[in-house]
């Protein structure tokens, strides 16, 4: 009996836990997780010491890929052109734009100084997808940007909105005027070309 | 000289705008870029309805006058415009019209080549020697005295909270922020600063981007914000004082109007400059992914 109700007990609490948690948002919370995590790793002085600093770097691109979804936010910058890419094409795609991203966007990320991210709020966009609206303070300048996460087994970012510009958007509209007269092909090899 | 010439060209300038924006739905069938834009986009099929046939002013009025049939059209039109928020991945590429392409990507290379190239020395530099405090100042003191047309247009889209914030805003700052130098406004979170503009009132009330069109030295922009320039400009205080209806006669000449405006921008250029590099420096595609941006970044605007 005791036992019973230890558990129940157990039960309760661990449910009292999660309901709690829900209340912030399963993507927040996912995402707040990766970014302390992100801010920890350029936060350590290992960051700074030249000869550290690669594995560092490694550590940092790892953290960054497993809250980053990758392969969605390719097919979604692709949007319908996507499934004129044949299958070996679209791998070639999502590796080329990732690094596209990885190395425009690492040297604003290593940039970072003291800056505090706010999280505002959370909407649920539906399917299983939801958006986290955040506020970058820092510098005497406000930087709103929300993150779109959907669930495939945990929540991964595949959309960044920064002062209402969709990140995805924006390479929908590139890919899309480029793939006007071009081909899959030679759009691969522009990607790949930009980040030399 | 070109301020009056610009000043003698606005009339036909906004005649044509508007003609070319009522005109823009059978272009887009002429254009080939566009045949394949299955629905046709909301400023094109609303606009003749409801093209500003007269003088931005004076539409402006005229749009306050009878806002009531305006909205219902617009919720109706823009819907599929605007999907919402997602399953981008399912629709298919459709860009923004764009007729005046040639146009657009000389003035495009222009406008980088003189601001991103032969100004940005400039820029550096002035940043370099007069602090950041300083020109956040000078911003501000600028943006606090340009407040009636946040003022007005936040009243033009019945947004009575936006304009009560505003005059709230402009009455704090020009005491306690000496003339607006200091936006002590700002620390309560209810008088963050706004940004509204005639061309979002426009867009408030249901008239759609148009097409897009890049203006030399003054970027990118669509019809319908070239419409908002010229209501801006309206409601600038300096219209009023240099303008050639100002109300001090004389005294006032024209081209301090055109000075301010222009230190204004060069005083934030280096800001300005540094929004361009994050648009165009990761981009594949410049000229499209500072447009694609645009139009973004004023619908996103419009909706709030």
């Amino acid at each position: 009996m005791q036992r019973f109700v230890s558990r129940l007990v157990l039960t309760l609490v661990l449910l009292a836990a999660t309901v709690a948690g829900a209340q912030a948002g399963p993507a927040t919370d996912t995402l707040s997780q990766s970014v302390d995590k992100i801010i920890a790793l350029l936060a350590d002085p290992a960051y700074k010491a030249p000869d550290t600093r690669p594995a560092m770097r490694t550590k940092l691109i790892a953290a960054i890929g497993e809250v980053f979804d990758m392969k969605e936010l390719s097919r979604r910058a692709l949007g319908a052109e996507w499934n004129k890419f044949n299958p070996e094409q679209q791998e070639r795609f999502v590796k080329a734009f990732g690094t596209l991203l990885e190395n425009t966007y690492l040297d604003k990320i290593e940039s970072y100084t003291d800056e505090k991210v706010q999280y505002l709020t959370e909407q649920d966009l539906g399917g299983g997808k939801a958006e986290v609206s955040t506020k970058v303070v820092g510098k005497g300048k406000e930087i709103p940007i929300a993150y779109r996460l959907s669930d495939r087994g945990g929540w991964k970012v595949y959309d960044v909105v920064i002062e209402g510009v969709s990140l995805v958007q924006n390479y929908r509209s590139q890919f899309g005027q480029l793939l006007m007269h071009e081909t899959p092909d030679a759009v691969i090899a522009k990607i790949a070309q930009k980040r030399s | 000289m070109t301020a009056a010439l610009s000043r003698k060209c606005l009339l036909p300038l906004l005649l044509l705008s508007v003609l070319v924006m009522t005109g823009c739905n059978g272009r887009q069938k002429t254009s080939k870029d566009f045949d394949k834009a299955v629905a046709p986009t909301p400023a094109a099929v609303q606009t003749p309805a409801q093209a500003p046939t007269q003088p931005a002013a004076a539409s402006a009025e005229a749009v306050a006058a009878k806002p009531a049939p305006a909205p219902v059209a617009a919720v109706t039109q823009t819907a599929p415009a605007t999907p919402p928020v997602d399953d981008y991945a399912e629709t298919p590429y459709k860009p923004t019209p764009d007729p005046l392409y040639y146009w657009n990507k000389t003035w495009f290379k222009f406008n980088d080549l003189f601001y991103s190239g032969l100004m940005r020395p400039f820029a550096k530099g002035y940043a370099l020697v007069v602090p950041k405090q300083v020109r956040t100042g000078l911003t501000n003191a600028y943006q606090n005295f340009i407040f009636p047309i946040r003022f007005v247009n936040a009243l033009l889209q019945l947004d009575f909270k936006k304009a009560s914030k505003e005059f709230g805003r402009f009455m704090i700052n020009s005491t306690l922020g000496i003339g607006g130098l200091m936006d002590v406004a700002k620390a309560d979170p209810n008088l963050a600063p706004g940004n509204e503009d005639f061309g979002q009132t426009l867009g408030r009330w249901g008239v759609g981007d148009g097409f897009y069109i890049v203006w030399p030295l003054l970027g990118p922009s669509t019809a319908r914000d070239t419409i908002g320039m010229a209501g801006d400009a309206a409601a600038n205080p300096l219209t009023w004082i240099f303008g050639p209806w100002s109300i001090y006669g004389d005294d006032n000449p024209w081209y301090w109007s055109y000075i301010i405006k222009g230190a204004d921008v060069f005083n934030n250029l280096p800001n300005t400059l540094e929004a361009y590099d994050a648009v165009v420096k990761p981009a594949v595609d410049p000229y499209t992914a500072v447009k694609d941006a645009y139009i973004q970044y004023r619908r996103n605007a419009v909706s709030q």
